[in-house]
């Protein structure tokens, strides 16, 4: 049914969110609350800083296996935490490839065929575009922000930062395979780290952000490895390579007939 | 009429002593018409039993012997070719009707998800109630339980599909189906049971969760994709049939099993001519056997053939006697061959274990205990056939012997 590379389903905004090159506020800080943070309001204040937030950004995605490597060049666009369009630019054989998301549903077109094709939910948990990503990944959710029992286990200081390390435990009806995650998150809202562990106490597979920089006047992880612990030699890597925030978007930008016919 | 009875005890003991004038060769007859006719009930029985075996559980598997549903359902087992639950006059004849089993049942396609795999399969919302008589599941469960209300939050599946999800009873899957305005619905549910079908193939697709809390993920309360029916015995479900058909309300489509799968209705149809012809065909072998045995025996007493007749006996009843001595043959052969045949069968009506070659026979649809049937068609079926054909196979010899000229008869060396 599914292929070998990825089929772990994964729901936590934040991947939809890193995927698109975006992470992180420096405007609000929690370090200087006396009292530690409530953890879920932590991770809704991460998200509530989305709302109304464009961006336009340029990436490159490294998909890496034992025997092969893979780059891809794209470029994203978002608004808000529902919206947003990927496109790939390079390779010239995947050029024109694109992927929009509209909440909760996602479509791809690929110019070889070209054909939008809704994805089924029999394919959510399919590879996106053969990386490490599930298509789930992409498409976000921030319902999760309720399915989800969350527990502050640790407030630690690492160079000059707050990092906020929070264990996140779905709820029995959740639509949620892992036993429990647990997020690592910086004082100004960058993710560190996100870990999924299985349930019988295991890490299945993690993403890190390897460096963090300010781009456009906010600190974004620019570069995010997603890593199989099963499979020691898998892993994707996600570039920032440029971003804009605040961007005028076309009021069209989000729609099948862009997906199929690019105007930007 | 004295006459003839007189003819005929003489008749009978010349036929008898005739037969054991050369034993040897009477015996080896004898084993063969015991083992041919073995052959055919001990045969007949074993296929009985898999034909038997494989239409209890098609039936199950359809599930059903009645089944309700919208008339799109079956070709295109959509959420969408969905039905009302059962009410009013239906579910009146329904709750009357002599009928041993009902139940709606709601079964859509869905992919089930754990952390290391995903799989696609099909996703059955029962009354867990009902479940034992229809597919006999909970008798399967071989860890956990079975689900208990129609509202049970838990999901039960295969061993197989356990082990190919790397997961295990008590663990968390995630289920994802679509709603029927094709928006994406999923929940997670804990495993509460794993069965282990006859069939190692079921075990992989089928996934039972209980029907209301299916209903809610689906968006579909009050819906289901069928209702089932189960009667006393499957070969007798036209009564039923006629009374459901009449009660249910237009654009619903009522089946029954042998109209959804014309594959088992043709093999319960042929079942019979299957026999008939198995027996047949080891007649035409044992036959060869016999008409050489009579042929040589008569051979053997052409000039005693002559003599009778030189001193008086009719012809007819020359034919007579040579179709007593068959008889005879026959008869006591059939007895052997029967009780071997009894004796053979019913030690073997307990279940006859052939999981060697279960994996080819899962194919066929048959599980890997075989269950011997030993009909009192069958049985007659066989000995008929080898007494009227055996007879008429010996009709030619003795015409043979009886149009012996006494003359040459008595003249042949």
């Amino acid at each position: 049914m599914a292929s070998k590379n990825e089929k772990t389903r994964v729901r936590l905004l934040f991947y939809g969110l890193l995927l698109i090159g975006l992470q992180g506020f420096s405007a609000l800080s929690i370090a200087t609350e006396t009292r530690p943070p409530e953890p879920r309001e932590l991770i809704r204040a991460a998200m509530e800083h989305w709302r109304g937030v464009t961006s336009y950004s340029e990436m490159t995605m490294t998909i890496h296996r034992s025997d092969w490597e893979r780059s891809f060049s794209m470029r994203a666009w978002t608004e808000g935490d529902k919206l947003s369009l990927v496109r790939v630019t390079a390779p010239k054989r995947d050029a024109g490839n694109g992927t929009l998301v509209q909440d909760q549903s996602m479509w791809t077109f690929s110019p070889k065929i070209n054909r939008i094709l809704k994805l089924p939910s029999s394919m959510m948990n399919q590879s996106w575009m053969g990386s490490d990503f599930s298509n789930k990944d992409i498409s976000k959710s921030t319902d999760i922000i309720d399915q989800y029992d969350h527990r502050l286990l640790k407030t630690e200081t690492v160079e000059d930062h707050l990092h906020y390390t929070i264990e996140s435990i779905p709820h029995e009806e959740a639509a949620v395979v892992w036993g429990k995650e647990i997020v690592v998150i910086r004082d100004d809202f960058v993710m560190i780290r996100q870990e999924f562990w299985d349930q019988d106490g295991i890490l299945v597979k993690e993403m890190a952000a390897l460096q963090i920089e300010s781009m456009d006047g906010r600190n974004i992880a620019s570069r995010m490895r997603m890593h199989k612990l099963e499979a020691t030699d898998e892993w994707t890597e996600m570039i920032v390579d440029d971003i804009d925030f605040d961007v005028e978007i076309a009021s069209n930008l989000f729609t099948l007939s862009n997906l199929r016919n690019p105007r930007q | 009429m004295a006459v003839f009875r007189l003819n005929f005890n003489t008749l009978l003991t010349l036929s008898w002593r005739n037969l054991w004038r050369n034993y040897r060769r009477t015996g080896i007859m004898l084993g063969a018409i015991a083992i041919g006719v073995w052959a055919m009930i001990f045969m007949t029985a074993l296929m009985r039993g898999m034909v038997d075996d494989m239409l209890n559980q098609g039936i199950r598997n359809l599930p059903g012997h009645i089944q309700i549903q919208h008339p799109d359902f079956l070709d295109d087992p959509n959420v969408v070719n969905s039905i009302a639950e059962p009410s009013g006059e239906l579910l009146l004849v329904l709750k009357q009707s002599g009928t041993k089993r009902w139940a709606t049942r709601i079964k859509v396609a869905a992919v089930i998800a754990s952390e290391r795999e995903t799989r696609g399969i099909n996703l059955l919302g029962i009354e867990p109630d009902a479940e034992a008589d229809i597919s006999g599941l909970p008798a399967l469960i071989s860890e956990g339980r079975f689900l208990e209300t129609n509202q049970d939050k838990g999901i039960v599946i295969g061993a197989k599909l356990a082990e190919r999800l790397e997961t295990r009873l008590g663990k968390r899957v995630v289920v994802m189906s679509q709603d029927p305005d094709n928006n994406l619905s999923e929940r997670g549910f804990r495993i509460v049971g794993i069965y282990r079908a006859k069939m190692p193939g079921l075990e992989e697709f089928n996934v039972y969760t209980a029907r209301d809390t299916l209903q809610q993920l689906l968006h579909i309360e009050g819906r289901v994709s069928q209702i089932i029916l189960v009667d006393e015995d499957y070969r007798e479900i036209e009564p039923l049939y006629e009374k459901i058909s009449q009660a249910t309300p237009p654009g619903l489509d009522t089946r029954t099993w042998y109209q959804i799968d014309s594959y088992l209705a043709a093999m319960f149809n042929m079942m019979d001519g299957f026999v008939l012809v198995w027996v047949v065909i080891i007649f035409l072998a044992l036959s060869f056997g016999l008409v050489n045995t009579l042929v040589m025996a008569i051979f053997e007493r052409i000039r005693e053939i002559g003599l009778i007749q030189a001193l008086g006996m009719r012809p007819a009843l020359i034919v007579y006697q040579i179709l007593l001595e068959s008889l005879l043959l026959l008869l006591i052969g059939l007895a052997i061959g029967n009780s071997l045949a009894v004796a053979t069968v019913k030690p073997l009506e307990s279940g006859l274990d052939i999981s060697i070659v279960a994996e080819g026979m899962a194919m066929m649809g048959v599980s890997s205990m075989l269950y011997p049937n030993l009909t009192l068609y069958d049985m007659v079926l066989a000995n008929s056939v080898v007494i009227i054909l055996g007879i008429l196979t010996s009709i030619l010899p003795a015409w043979r012997a009886a149009s012996l000229d006494p003359v040459r008869a008595l003249n042949t060396n």
